[in-house]
């Protein structure tokens, strides 16, 4: 390393006001940086803010869109919102399962080799973009019978198994061995031992990566395009129907013409980052109040 | 316990989900129509729905993705009709496998400018409006645009061209007239619901481009003219063949339409585009857009009824927005393609 | 509630509850192995009549002509790195100050409520960073940056002629470093944290300034790690369609300037995909899938491998500095 030449430069004291100098520039260099970024953050926070607050109305949620809307008829996304809910939510019913079980089987009965090459394809999987996914669920799903809302929830929980499945990992690796060897000492086979006595300690940290995962595919546009996009105007829940979903919906009006368009666009977006920014808060809370738990417990 | 039997349970319920997701059909057949395509026939199509809804109890679900989304679409039998400005040519109608192309509205692709206080309904004509698209002609005080409009004050400001980037039947209409006066837009680009654009901005949409032009002083682009209308954009009035300036409005466009009342014996297709001399009120970019189905759908009896009330009843919705109703001639030939139609 | 049983003394004990959690926890994991692995194929599948007609040469082609059936990759390519590199570029030494006035600078009731707001930054959908793109940033950069830069350093073929509609690479490169920018800082912060305390303690008492040991300590130190956190980065980048496709203006085109419009290849997959007629198109685009598949497969491993490589480090040299 550098000690050496941290060394001679501290001894070489002559050149003190020149360093001392130096440092100061990269001090204002990162508070500047800093500004810089946290300026940005604020101004696009601010945009969506303001114009989103000003269209803000009941409107928004119970009344379903109006196409072409050449008068001013009261017009809403409530289609969207209850399509996002649905989607969403099978999503999570479909990813939470299979994720929670991909992670009891790499951390409790996976041989080595099976872990790192199970671990690998979560990770490719984690990498693959959204716009791809898109087409393999369009392929697979939508060819020959028509889009869906099922279509759609699969092609987001492929988005969030990895995700959940990593951070149940995560939480599983932190129970102590201990806490195993004691129960199958005791006789409790292992089956039991990780179901009810390993699993429920987890329960919080898997509950803050569903949360996160959550939070992180109620944005997402590419996945939904292809699968869940040819839609009316009327409130559906049934996700045989393709369902019309709120990113989706931003997406349509942000290339619109029509400045009310707009309007709703940033309405639908500022409730979606209140959506996500409460869902993230929540998932943080959950997450110092287990990690207090689990250091406090051992 | 109760933790394993919710394991259990929510493992259940992922399998059987996915299962059905496999194996369900995805759409409930009877009372909805699910349809895909062309951004231009669209503000009609936002019309029917209501309408439809009230006269038969069906729900009408459209997405404007552009023609060759909804070629694509009924192809892949993911919608129950297609809709599309460019006709089929023989390779999609084999790839449709068994699909009837069917005329059902009738309007005119507008070319809307925006340009600061300058009025609207400026004269272009063919040949200038291709060597804009070509990149040749690049400010709007070129000297062939000044001559056609002579005592118009033109600014020194780019021409900004905005196109269509995803495949459309405007932009099929619009490069097949681009065609038709510039034998080198010809050779060059060709025709197409997507092209190898020699300049400009791609925006998706009708509703895009109506968006970017709006937006872009300067900008120049094709748009169905009921989006220049809902949007308030100003558009040209074209030279005819016979050398009138026409405009895209309902006399215009019935004036191309009289061009040509024959539709093809096998595909149903028209071409009214550029129309010769004799039509003199002739705006020389008018189209018919076709709603493409196939002639054996589950949902037959509702898409004749449906298709039926559009090419007669329907029309009614049209003239607000600048939709010629379908001459007698061409509405024969379309009812006679919908009774095809068959479970 | 849980029976004590008396321990069996011989044989292996292989009751039938386990047997069935190992099978469903491992059919779990194959299923999930085996997504990927299907997503692959049918990609590869897919794609099949593109690159058996047009072979490797579609990747370096940049021509799309849907009227005369040829095809090519090229342009697209070329938008994909130039905006992605372009955008970590620029990045990250924004996320890496910023890691930096975290950790050093910052007054100790300052560092929470930053933190939060950057990582906010990562919260915020595409969907919502391109809105603000068309609506906001784009007129803004049409209008004033991208005429100022033209006219101050215009003599460089990057900053010509500034964007006519707003839309333009310039602007998928500012809406891409506002996506990257919080990966890399947060990625970076953590880095900058787990630097042992004793080793730049001992930095600092040998006389070195804060900047010094900045450099001499915590960037050696965390170097690895920031380069996977770049890797990421990047990978987030080039996977982004749909706040590009909002702003990019979508064009087949290969051209210096930064303010012209272009293309990438997931944002030209979401723009066209959906109209795709014939088989030739729709194979082409799904070849640009498969192309931007192996470009995100390549990232992800090697920021694994470079991971990887570094907690082995850091764990010797912990060793070492605790010894």
């Amino acid at each position: 390393m550098s000690t050496h030449n941290l060394t001679k430069a501290a001894l070489r004291a002559e050149g003190l006001p020149r360093r001392r100098a130096m440092n100061r520039l990269m001090e204002l260099v990162a508070w500047l940086a800093a500004a810089l970024a946290i300026g940005i953050l604020v101004v696009m926070v601010w945009s969506v803010a303001r114009r989103g607050a000003g269209a803000l109305n009941l409107d928004l949620i119970t009344k379903t869109p109006v196409q072409f809307n050449f008068g001013n008829a009261p017009s809403g996304l409530s289609n969207a919102f209850a399509g996002t809910l649905v989607i969403v939510g099978l999503a999570t019913a479909m990813a939470l399962p299979v994720g929670i079980l991909v992670a009891i089987y790499l951390n409790e009965f996976a041989r080595p080799w099976i872990r790192s090459s199970v671990s690998l394809a979560l990770d490719v999987l984690n990498g693959v973009p959204a716009i791809v996914i898109g087409i393999f669920v369009f392929g697979l799903f939508v060819v020959g019978h028509g889009q869906s809302g099922y279509a759609g929830a699969f092609a987001l929980a492929c988005l969030m198994l990895p995700l959940v499945a990593r951070s149940t990992l995560e939480v599983l690796a932190l129970v102590p061995a201990s806490l195993r060897e004691a129960s199958l000492a005791l006789g409790v086979p292992r089956w039991r031992t990780t179901l009810s006595i390993v699993l429920p300690q987890t329960l919080g940290g898997i509950v803050t990566g569903t949360v996160l995962a959550v939070a992180r595919v109620a944005g997402e546009t590419a996945p939904l395009l292809f699968t869940t996009s040819i839609v009316g105007t009327q409130l559906h829940w049934d996700p045989h129907h393709a369902l019309q979903t709120v990113p989706v919906a931003i997406f349509e009006l942000s290339e619109s013409a029509n400045p009310a368009d707009h309007a709703q666009a940033w309405a639908a977006a500022l409730v979606l980052l209140l959506f996500i920014l409460c869902t993230n808060l929540t998932a943080r809370w959950l997450a110092t109040r287990s990690r207090r738990k689990i250091t406090t417990a051992r | 316990m109760s933790r394993i039997i919710a394991v259990i349970a929510a493992t259940a319920f992922m399998a059987t989900s996915c299962a059905l997701a496999a194996a369900a059909p995805a759409r409930q057949s009877g009372t909805t129509l699910t349809g895909a395509g062309s951004t231009f026939v669209a503000p009609l199509v936002s019309q029917w729905g209501p309408a439809i809804g009230q006269a038969y109890g069906y729900e009408l679900q459209y997405s404007p993705i552009g023609s060759g989304g909804g070629v694509a679409a009924v192809t892949n039998r993911t919608v129950d009709f297609g809709a599309s400005d460019a006709p089929l040519s023989n390779d999609q109608f084999t790839a449709c496998k068994g699909c009837v192309q069917i005329p059902w509205a009738l309007s005119a692709t507008s070319v809307i400018y925006n340009v600061q206080g300058v009025k609207n309904l400026l004269h272009m004509n063919g040949p200038t409006l291709a060597k804009i698209f070509n990149g040749e002609i690049t400010t709007w005080n070129d000297p062939a645009i000044k001559k056609l409009n002579k005592g118009v004050a033109l600014p020194d400001l780019k021409i900004a061209i905005v196109h269509r980037s995803d495949n459309s039947g405007t932009t099929f209409n619009f490069t097949d007239y681009l065609a038709s006066v510039s034998p080198q837009w010809k050779s060059k680009v060709g025709t197409g619901v997507a092209v190898n654009w020699p300049t400009g901005t791609g925006a998706r949409g009708s509703s895009g481009v109506a968006a970017t032009v709006a937006q872009t002083p300067g900008g120049i682009g094709y748009v169905d003219v009921a989006y220049a209308l809902s949007s308030h954009i100003t558009y040209f009035a074209m030279q005819n063949r016979s050398g009138k300036f026409a405009t895209p409005g309902l006399k215009g466009i019935l004036a191309a339409a009289s061009s040509d009342q024959k539709p093809d014996a096998t595909t149903n297709a028209l071409s009214i585009v550029n129309p010769p001399k004799k039509y003199p009120l002739a705006y020389p970019i008018a189209t018919y857009t076709y709603v493409i189905v196939p002639t054996q759908s589950a949902k037959a009896p509702e898409l004749r009824k449906f298709l039926f009330w559009a090419v007669t009843k329907g029309q009614k919705f049209g003239p607000k927005l600048l939709f010629q109703p379908i001459p007698k001639p061409v509405l024969v030939v379309a009812e006679k393609a919908i009774t095809k139609i068959h479970a | 509630m849980t029976e004590i049983e008396a321990p069996r003394l011989s044989g292996r004990r292989f009751r039938p509850g386990d047997l069935s959690l190992q099978t469903v926890a491992g059919a779990a994991a194959l299923a999930a192995s085996a997504l990927v692995v299907l997503i692959a194929y049918t990609i590869v599948r897919d794609s099949k009549p593109a690159w058996s007609a047009y072979g490797l040469g579609f990747v370096t082609r940049a021509v799309w002509d849907p009227v005369k059936h040829v095809y090519g990759a090229g342009s697209f390519l070329f938008g994909t790195v130039v905006t992605s590199l372009a955008a970590l570029a620029i990045a990250t030494p924004l996320a890496i100050a910023i890691a930096l006035f975290l950790t050093e600078l910052a007054p100790r009731w300052l560092r929470g409520p930053v933190t939060a707001l950057v990582e906010t930054l990562a919260a915020i959908p595409s969907v919502v960073i391109g809105l603000w793109g068309i609506l906001v940033l784009g007129p803004v950069l049409r209008d004033h940056v991208e005429p100022a830069l033209h006219s101050a350093l215009g003599f460089m073929p990057l900053f010509g002629p500034p964007s006519t509609t707003g839309s333009s690479m310039f602007t998928a490169i500012v809406v891409l470093t506002i996506m990257i920018l919080p990966i890399v800082s947060s990625i970076s912060r953590e880095l900058f944290l787990g630097v042992p305390r004793d080793l730049k303690e001992g930095a600092l008492a040998l006389g070195t300034t804060r900047w010094e040991m900045v450099r001499g300590v915590v960037f050696p130190y965390a170097r690895g790690g920031i380069a996977a956190a770049m890797i990421l980065g990047l990978g987030r980048a080039v996977g982004e369609a749909i706040a590009v496709t909002q702003v990019i203006g979508s064009t087949v085109s290969v051209s210096a300037n930064l303010f012209s419009t272009g293309d990438t290849l997931a944002s030209k997959i979401a723009a066209s995909y959906q109209g795709a007629e014939d088989k030739a198109q729709v194979s082409s685009l799904v070849y640009l899938g498969l192309i931007l598949l192996v470009f995100s497969l390549v990232m992800n491993v090697s920021a694994q491998l470079i991971v990887r490589r570094v907690v082995r480090r850091q764990g010797t040299s912990t060793r070492a500095g605790v010894a």
